[in-house]
């Protein structure tokens, strides 16, 4: 349906997106990851057809939409990382304004704002001032304009950035139904790793202006099988300890944890009767032992070497 | 663009602080101006009373009969002399003198009376009167062989005043201003060899055109100001775009697919709107306080509303040019900058500041092209004329002014790449 070819941006001499090949199904539920200053909200505005591309292209059904983006924008729902709204008007007058300029039949447009104000849970405050609603209120009429033509493609950039944890939550849920009751093709971009693993079926890891790895959670996973993550809680820790473990065979890494340590080792090995002797030979004792699954944050920690907030 | 046209009034309007501004300010201004400067000008003027006594010492048939003597003494053709003293019984400078204080304008400021030294000096001492002039013995014969042989003035008329004061001040500015015209028009006389033109009375402060009303510096005040604040109003609605851009608002319309033409007209219309009302608030408020187009006729009203949407037109030619400057400058400071210089040059060049006619005549010209200082004049012309015709030119260039910023406006306006 969407897709980008070697899709690069320039600015200033430094590449903000590099070669970028990305694409989204009809349906899909599509998460671009990454840390601040990956490039993806400048990926983002090439897709909504906001900047031209220093070089490759933007597709919609295999034809580009670098030269002609007025076809992309008519089935375009963009949800800017910003509030794009005017403060000084009421959510309605907003969402008026916007459905009169997306062109929306005078005779629906009524209907429509009704809608979107349902989805986002704002119907009872439709004629307030945005300038007197919470960031978690102004972020949910920031999606609400953005559904008022029926999109297609809903891109969302950092939709939940400083929020209270209630308004994240409806905002996470109204992004599920519209993707799985109204089959909105969704392309979600977020650093809260368990967002987008809530919400997506396929993800794209964004690093300095790249694409590092892409996949289904499953098949981004499967880069770390190789490693057993192993979680321990401890009485007390010390350096002897820790030293003592990292000379193992088949641990890899070793670090200490709030509770204890965190222990990355060959997939299969066994270590935890040599663990417990060696605890005991220091006089601590193991209060907790636990396997842990490995998450898409452990996925990015080990592409990346940093965490998603870094 | 009726959507475009409905938000942008209603940002506007939802923005109080602006619209106070606005609104209020220039009728402040107005108000303060006009308190500062009416006992400089017309009101205060008119409330001067001087009291004058003139002592009339000399006899103008004895004063004829030496200037004759005297010019029967002289090397001089027959037909000249004749000539000479023609013009000298035509003159008669103590007739001249009682009508300058004797005309009706002139009342309305000094009381005159004819009195004896003695009783002219008393009351001059008592308070009673402000001044006395006295046409001093031989004042005919010096004045003609001054005016008409071109001989030094052995006699001028005296004022004699017991304390300076503003009156006895005015008294002597005009006094010595009516000599000097009178002197002045009777050399031109001279030097054309034609018969004498009648002087005419200096009008201190006032200019005067014959088959003319003058305007007040009420009115002037009035219109300058006016015309100033609402050149604002351009620049007020282009800084609009600033928020939309930095809200990225602005980002949210593009995939709108709407047309820049649509955004633009929104934002023009608009300034009409605010320009327009604006002024309509301004002149009814003006004329409510302080009685500034006093005793005028409906056409004068309707010529002025016609000047006022004409000149609102033009300042929303102003949005065409200033909004798409806003979009393609990375700096809001600069673009405030850059419509601050260019709202106050208009300002300056026409005349809302003050009257431009001492500046020289291509500084005059210059600021006559402005939108602000083609309708302060055209408005100060229709006070004084009230002649339609005279009111076409002046809408037809503002038409254009408009039709042009119209035109650049939308040349300047950034494709969506520099946005």
């Amino acid at each position: 349906m969407l897709e980008t070819i070697n899709l690069s941006k320039n600015f200033k001499g430094k590449k903000a997106v590099d070669e970028v090949d990305i694409y989204l199904d009809e349906g899909e539920s599509v998460g671009l990851l990454g840390p601040n200053g990956a490039g993806k909200s400048t990926t983002i505005s090439i897709i909504s057809s906001l900047l031209k591309p220093s070089s490759g292209d933007v597709k919609l059904d295999g034809k580009s939409i670098i030269k002609n983006p007025a076809e992309i924008r008519k089935i375009l729902g963009v949800v800017p990382q910003e509030i794009a709204l005017y403060e000084e008007l009421t959510a309605y007058e907003n969402l008026k304004f916007f459905g009169e300029i997306y062109k929306v039949k005078k005779n629906i447009l009524e209907e429509r704002i009704r809608d979107v104000l349902e989805i986002v849970g704002l119907k009872e405050r439709q004629k307030d001032l945005v300038k007197t609603f919470s960031g978690g209120m102004k972020r949910r009429v920031n999606i609400a304009a953005a559904l008022l033509h029926h999109p297609k493609i809903l891109i969302l950039d950092e939709p939940t950035v400083g929020i209270d944890p209630q308004s994240r939550n409806h905002i996470l849920e109204t992004v599920r139904k519209l993707n799985e009751e109204q089959e909105t093709t969704i392309l979600y971009t977020s650093h809260y790793m368990e967002e987008v693993e809530q919400l997506c079926n396929r993800v794209y890891i964004m690093d300095h202006g790249k694409v590092i790895a892409s996949g289904s959670k499953s098949e981004l996973l499967s880069i770390l099988s190789s490693e057993d993550t192993i979680q321990v809680q401890l009485s007390e820790t010390s350096d002897q300890l820790i030293e003592k473990i990292k000379s193992f065979d088949h641990v890899r890494q070793v670090d200490e944890t709030d509770e204890g340590i965190r222990i990355i080792s060959k997939k299969g090995s066994n270590i935890l009767s040599g663990l417990v002797l060696a605890a005991e030979k220091e006089g601590i004792q193991v209060t907790h032992y636990q396997m842990e699954t490995p998450s898409l944050e452990d996925v990015f920690l080990h592409l990346t070497g940093k965490t998603l907030r870094d | 663009m009726g959507s475009f046209l409905k938000k942008d009034l209603l940002v506007f309007w939802r923005d109080r602080k602006e619209i106070l501004l606005s609104l209020l300010l220039p009728i402040v201004i107005i108000l303060l101006l006009n308190f500062a400067f009416s006992g400089l000008f017309d009101e205060g003027a008119e409330s001067m009373d001087i009291d004058v006594a003139i002592v009339q010492q000399d006899n103008e048939s004895i004063g004829l009969e030496q200037f004759e003597v005297r010019v029967n003494e002289l090397d001089f053709p027959p037909a000249e002399k004749e000539a000479l003293l023609t013009q000298a019984t035509q003159i008669s400078p103590v007739r001249l003198i009682n009508e300058f204080f004797n005309d009706p304008e002139m009342k309305e400021w000094v009381s005159a009376q004819e009195l004896g030294k003695e009783k002219a000096t008393g009351l001059v001492e008592e308070g009673e009167l402000d001044a006395l002039i006295t046409i001093p013995v031989g004042f005919t014969e010096s004045v003609l062989s001054s005016i008409l042989l071109g001989e030094e003035t052995e006699k001028n008329l005296t004022i004699n005043v017991k304390e300076e004061s503003n009156e006895a001040g005015a008294l002597q500015d005009m006094v010595t201003n009516y000599v000097n015209t009178l002197n002045f028009q009777f050399a031109l006389g001279t030097a054309a060899e034609a018969p004498a033109p009648e002087p005419e009375l200096p009008e201190g402060g006032r200019e005067v055109v014959e088959g003319a009303q003058v305007y007040t510096m009420t009115q002037y005040f009035t219109v300058a100001i006016a015309a100033l604040f609402c050149l604002f109003i351009a620049s007020t609605v282009a800084m609009k775009t600033v928020t939309e851009k930095r809200e990225h608002v602005f980002n949210r319309i593009i995939l709108t697919n709407s047309k820049p033409f649509n955004y633009l007209m929104g934002k023009i219309i608009s300034t009409f709107f605010m320009a327009w009302i604006q002024l309509l608030i301004t002149f009814t408020v003006t004329q409510l306080l302080l009685d500034v187009f006093s005793g005028m006729s409906f056409d004068f009203w309707l010529g002025t509303f016609v000047v006022i949407t004409a000149f609102s037109i033009a300042v929303s030619g102003l949005t065409a040019i200033f909004t798409p400057i806003t979009l393609r400058l990375s700096d809001p400071n600069a673009a405030n900058g850059i419509f601050t210089l260019i709202v106050m040059g208009m300002g300056m060049l026409g005349g809302s500041f003050f009257p431009i006619d001492f500046l020289p005549d291509w500084v005059q010209r210059i600021g006559e092209w402005t939108p602000n200082g083609l309708t302060q004049g055209t408005l100060l012309e229709w006070i004084q004329y009230g002649s339609f015709v005279d009111l076409i030119l002046p809408i037809i260039l503002l038409m254009g002014f408009f039709i042009a910023c119209l035109i650049i406006g939308m040349f300047l306006f950034p494709r969506r790449e520099r946005i």
